[in-house]
């Protein structure tokens, strides 16, 4: 055997030697092939230079991943919403490896496997299936218990209609103006379905701007609210919720399917699925198909949706001075909803007696980012009094702030459609 | 920025917007409001009859709302309750002779090499 092997070793070497030296010429003639062997394989390698991301880079792109390892860092460092800032992180980088254009390859090119992919962005199928889970997973009762808590949610929804207002100022027509709007909403899903129907060119800024100022929902929002919510007010306490029976669960989501559609139709896709998740929950009778809804299909959609936004943030569509306004217009509508919401909490207190008073800072919850921005109530109301729980409080306008949005993308949809 | 710029159908949709996502919550609260009264009216009807029958001034709106502290409350006697019961034992001790079923696994009769012994 070894024997074999020494042989087998000693004529390829021998078989190699041909090409080493002028060796390629020996070996074109023996093999009829000419002169153009060389060619043919400078050729190989020119194509294939010619293919690879080093060819075809541009600094754009650099910046671009540059982006997306940024955010990368942020979910795995800081913990900002790290189950959509990694997605949409490696989305950025996979939508900016630079290649060569017209191979089915990219975000954008008809028949690529990313282009099927993001068809569910770009005809608003994820955001609805993402709500199905978030209904699914959300529990009203705070809600249900105190219901004109929903009001700060409707408050809190200044923000969507003052950016609306800003980007018409700056220049954007009535629809890429709503859909910029709609980043103040501080609802990711709401925001790419809304903009895949009035902007689909800015989608990708829109999103990214209404996903990354989520995640930065604890950096934004407690200056605002010690800014706007004197000391005393922010000690308030309030009482505790009163318990909530299973008819009036089980009744909320089928009324408020009902009223919110038929005044909002155009809602429907968001809201529906809100409310069918919530009753999937609440019912009792379907507990596979909840527990199917909050997590094994709003995990499959969530890596979908943040990995194709992410990866339609392609530098050249995506680095234009339009997207940097985006942003601007985002942080400004992030700071104007929360401001709107701890206004209105204030002169609600005016209206208010006794116990029945509420702590101010659960305005800022009014704005959605859902949990995010009941947390940061619940941070700030502990900073200023270690036994003054908020969270529970602080839910009942954060899930009104989810259909507050989403009510007011339907009405931003009817209007500018 | 320059809001004279902005035209007045912009204008209305911010306004009118905002207005309509008001009333639509606002719609709302009513309704949750009344919801609770109309599925303890029938309770309520009870317990007015039974006070008038027992010719007592009770605050009826007390005695249908259960606050979180009650609730509580109540969670906590049950769940010491429940855990308690564990303490009430039969008392009668039942030593279970500990019985090794036959492994091959630690036998020694398979750590002997055999191979040179004659068959």
């Amino acid at each position: 055997m070894k024997r074999f092997i020494t042989l087998f070793g000693v004529l390829s070497l021998l078989f190699s030697l041909q090409f080493v030296g002028g060796g390629f010429e020996a070996f074109a003639a023996g093999t009829g092939a000419g002169d153009t062997f060389i060619d043919h394989a400078s050729k190989g390698l020119e194509t294939f230079w010619n293919f690879t991301g080093f060819h075809n880079v541009h600094f754009t792109h650099l910046i671009m991943i540059g982006v997306g390892l940024f955010f990368i860092f942020l979910a795995i460092k800081y913990d900002y919403e790290p189950l959509l800032l990694v997605p949409i992180g490696t989305g950025v980088i996979l939508g900016n490896v630079p290649f060569l254009e017209g191979y089915k390859i990219g975000l954008y090119e008809e028949g690529s496997v990313l282009n099927y992919l993001y068809f569910g962005v770009q005809q608003g199928v994820y955001p609805p299936l993402i709500f199905l889970g978030i209904g699914a997973m959300t529990d009203f009762s705070s809600l249900i218990s105190n219901p004109k808590l929903m009001i700060l949610g409707a408050a809190a929804q200044v923000g969507i209609f003052a950016t609306f207002l800003g980007a018409s100022a700056m220049g954007f027509t009535p629809q890429e103006a709503g859909a910029i709007g709609i980043i103040g909403g501080a609802d990711g899903p709401t925001a790419i379905f809304l903009s895949s129907k009035l902007a689909p060119t800015l989608m990708g800024a829109i999103a990214i701007a209404a996903y990354s100022y989520m995640a930065l929902v604890p950096v934004i929002q407690p200056p605002i609210m010690r800014l706007i919510i004197p000391k005393r007010e922010r000690l308030i306490k309030m009482k505790p919720p009163r318990a909530v029976s299973k008819t009036e669960k089980i009744m909320f989501p089928i009324i408020g399917l009902l009223l919110t559609t038929f005044i909002s139709p155009s809602a429907l896709p968001l809201l529906g699925m809100l409310f069918f998740g919530n009753l999937l929950k609440e019912s009792g009778v379907t507990e596979r198909l909840a527990d199917t809804a909050r997590n094994a299909m709003i995990n499959i959609v969530t890596i979908l949706l943040g990995i194709t936004v992410g990866a339609s943030t392609q530098a050249d569509y995506f680095l234009t001075t339009d997207s940097l306004k985006i942003f601007g217009l985002g942080a400004v509508s992030f700071m104007v909803a929360t401001a709107g919401g701890l206004i209105f909490a204030r002169l609600m207190n005016l209206f208010l007696k006794g116990d029945n008073k509420i702590n101010p800072l659960i305005g800022a919850a009014g704005v959605s980012a859902v949990p995010d921005s009941a947390r940061v109530v619940q941070h700030e109301g502990l900073k200023n009094d270690p036994n003054n729980h908020l969270l529970m409080h602080a839910m009942a306008p954060n899930v009104s702030g989810v259909i507050g949005s989403a009510v007011a993308a339907g009405i931003l949809l009817s209007f500018l459609m | 920025m320059n809001l004279l710029i902005v035209d007045s159908m912009t204008w209305t949709i911010t306004v009118l917007g905002w207005f309509i996502v008001f009333v639509a919550l606002v719609f709302l609260i009513g309704v949750f409001l009344t919801v609770p009264k109309i599925l303890t009216w029938g309770t309520r009807r009870a317990l007015r009859k039974k006070n008038r029958m027992a010719k007592k001034e009770v605050v009826i709106d007390d005695e249908l709302v259960i606050t979180g502290e009650t609730n509580a409350a109540i969670a906590m006697a049950l769940h010491l309750y429940f855990n308690e019961q564990h303490d009430e034992e039969s008392n009668v001790i039942t030593i279970k002779e500990v019985k090794k079923r036959y492994s091959p696994w630690s036998s020694k009769v398979y750590s002997f090499n055999n191979v040179n012994f004659p068959r």
